[in-house]
């Protein structure tokens, strides 16, 4: 599995901010070249004349969902972390239905009035000023929204675990219902064409006919990706557990060599910057992982959480944690000075008066003060649960 | 069939512009983990702006509370680049084209100023919607059909039953 890159921690911040800029350049130029920048080449989709909004968003959904069957038959995309909307039934069929209607008024949907006001239609800016608008007058009302919008959650639901197939199959099977129905708004067009003596929609039968070859080629590759399962054992995944910052710091200041401590941040960032006695993971020469001491718990850390980090150490036998949180959390634990608690309770001292060591272990940093005075802590109120610890995203 | 020129001549076929469509919402997938949207930056956008109008009704908002907290900033979110990026590539794309050109699209009937009246209420509605919804034509009826979302189809088919429904209404504006 090596898709997707994030999960890597190879970028951060900044690398993210420059491919998502990327990504939208793209996403524009496309929008602009398909002709969404223009309100009546839009609105006409819904008088039957012209289907070019239907054509090029289910040709988009039926590349990019076969693109991820095929990838993720094979092994290279791990479907599990790509993010997918979850669904909230009611909310959602009456917010599309609303959308539509906004739709026609306007002319744009919001994607589509970006691409507008860029190429200098202000009614795109305007619809785009109307969607910010919009959002604020939602959370205005949201008092009275809430209810609704929370509604009918079934969390992410997928279609392919709904009916319990492979992905790859019920893209192939979204390819077919495609093509299916683009030959049935042709013929629409032909037809009102005809009774209102206009022009048929712009388009050449070479590129069409060559665009269905492509997706048909990529469908059966989708369905050949359902004989591929020796691969997918090989890839089975490396088990690991987690530590949490100040689990790791305990321990490192009680027993340091018991455990490897590896930075899988880019290069630039581990120099820069890592826990006392960690290498950089990044540019070690090819079976550094496996020569790695068994003995040894390893334990790894990036810029975040990732299942992805226990897997590049693959080639290590041994045991393999993960840091919850990643850097960023080891530093807010324990390199950055604790505070003294606000509500000191006996737990709650106790508990500063380790972060304050280990701090001071890890900093060479003198120990914070104790807190003033320790008070009893108050019962807590029936009912309410003890704060949520750790997690992920 | 009569010879005028169709009102979309000089653009992309639509098959082969949606294959690139799905080939950059694919990209998006491989690299991010996510797909694409438009709606969420404009939310961002628009809270920021708020925000510095008047800062307490906007963090006490139980809807905006969400953008807000330490280590939180509401423009920092990748979608908000991503919009920018929108702007940049349809701006090059029409420059290129030579379609860059300050005008108000509208229907041979319509009137400038109504059509910028309705495009606004346009986009009040579906700034509404795509909140309702948790996302636009992009965030869910692309994205998240893409990646076969219950939610999104569902999503999809209503924004066209809507439309369909509303453009009787509507006629004298687009005919």
């Amino acid at each position: 599995m090596m898709l997707p890159l994030y999960t890597h921690d190879l970028f951060g911040r900044a690398t993210g901010m420059v491919l998502g800029t990327l990504i939208g350049i793209a996403f524009g130029f496309v929008l602009e070249r398909a002709g969404f920048g223009r309100a009546p080449l839009l609105a006409a989709q819904f008088y039957g004349t012209n289907m070019r909004v239907f054509k090029v968003m289910f040709t988009g959904i039926a590349t990019c969902a076969i693109g991820i069957g095929v990838l993720s038959g094979v092994g290279v995309l791990d479907l599990a972390q790509v993010t997918v909307p979850e669904t909230f039934l009611w909310p959602q069929v009456a917010g599309g239905a609303l959308l539509g209607v906004g739709f026609i008024v306007a002319g744009y949907c919001p994607g589509t009035s970006c691409a507008a006001a860029a190429s200098g239609n202000l009614d795109g800016l305007v619809t785009y000023l109307g969607v910010g608008l919009g959002t604020l007058l939602f959370g205005g009302f949201y008092p009275w929204l809430e209810k609704f919008y929370t509604s009918s959650a079934m969390g992410v639901t997928r279609i392919d675990t709904l009916v319990g197939v492979p992905f790859a199959p019920v893209a192939v099977a979204v390819v077919l219902m495609a093509v299916g129905c683009f030959f049935g708004a042709e013929a629409l067009e032909r037809i009102l064409a005809r009774r209102g003596q206009t022009a048929l929609p712009a388009g050449n039968l070479g590129v069409r006919n060559r665009t269905f070859v492509a997706l048909a080629g990529l469908a059966v590759l989708g369905l050949a990706t359902l004989g591929w399962q020796p691969s997918q054992a090989q890839e089975m995944p490396k088990p690991f557990g987690y530590i949490s910052a100040i689990d790791l710091a305990t321990r490192l200041s009680r027993a340091p060599d018991t455990l490897v401590l590896l930075d899988a941040r880019p290069a630039g960032e581990c120099k820069a910057a890592r826990l006392r006695s960690a290498q950089c993971l990044t540019g070690q020469p090819a079976g550094f992982v496996a020569s790695l001491p068994t003995t040894r718990q390893v334990v790894v850390y990036g810029n975040a959480d990732s299942k992805a980090l226990a897997q590049r150490l693959r080639a290590f036998p041994g045991e393999v944690l993960v840091l919850m949180g990643g850097y960023p959390a080891f530093a807010k634990a324990v390199l950055d000075p604790p505070l003294p608690p606000a509500n000191p309770t006996p737990e709650a001292v106790a508990a500063y008066r380790t972060q304050s060591a280990l701090h001071g272990y890890f900093t060479g940093n003198r120990q914070a003060p104790e807190p003033v005075q320790v008070r009893a802590a108050p019962a807590a109120p029936a009912g309410v649960s003890v704060a949520k610890k750790g997690g992920g995203c | 069939m009569s010879d005028q020129s169709p009102q979309d001549a000089g653009f992309w076929n639509p098959y082969f512009a949606g294959f690139m469509l799905g080939l950059v919402l694919l990209a998006s997938f491989l690299v991010m983990g996510n797909g694409l949207g438009s709606s969420g930056a404009a939310t961002r956008l628009a809270v920021s702006a708020a925000h510095a109008v008047a800062p307490q009704t906007i963090e006490h908002n139980g809807y905006f509370s969400q953008y807000f907290g330490p280590g939180k900033a509401v423009l920092d979110d990748w979608l908000v680049w991503e919009v920018l990026g929108i702007f940049l590539g349809a701006a090059m794309s029409a420059y290129a084209a030579g379609r860059m050109k300050l005008s108000i699209t509208r229907g041979p009937r319509a009137t400038g100023a109504r059509r910028l009246v309705l495009a606004l209420l346009g986009g009040i509605l579906m700034g509404v919607a795509s909140r309702i919804a948790r996302g636009c034509t992009s965030g869910q009826a692309l994205t998240g059909g893409a990646v076969l979302s219950l939610g999104s189809w569902l999503f999809m088919f209503a924004v066209f039953g809507g439309g369909y429904l509303a453009a009787p209404l509507l006629r004298r504006q687009w005919k």
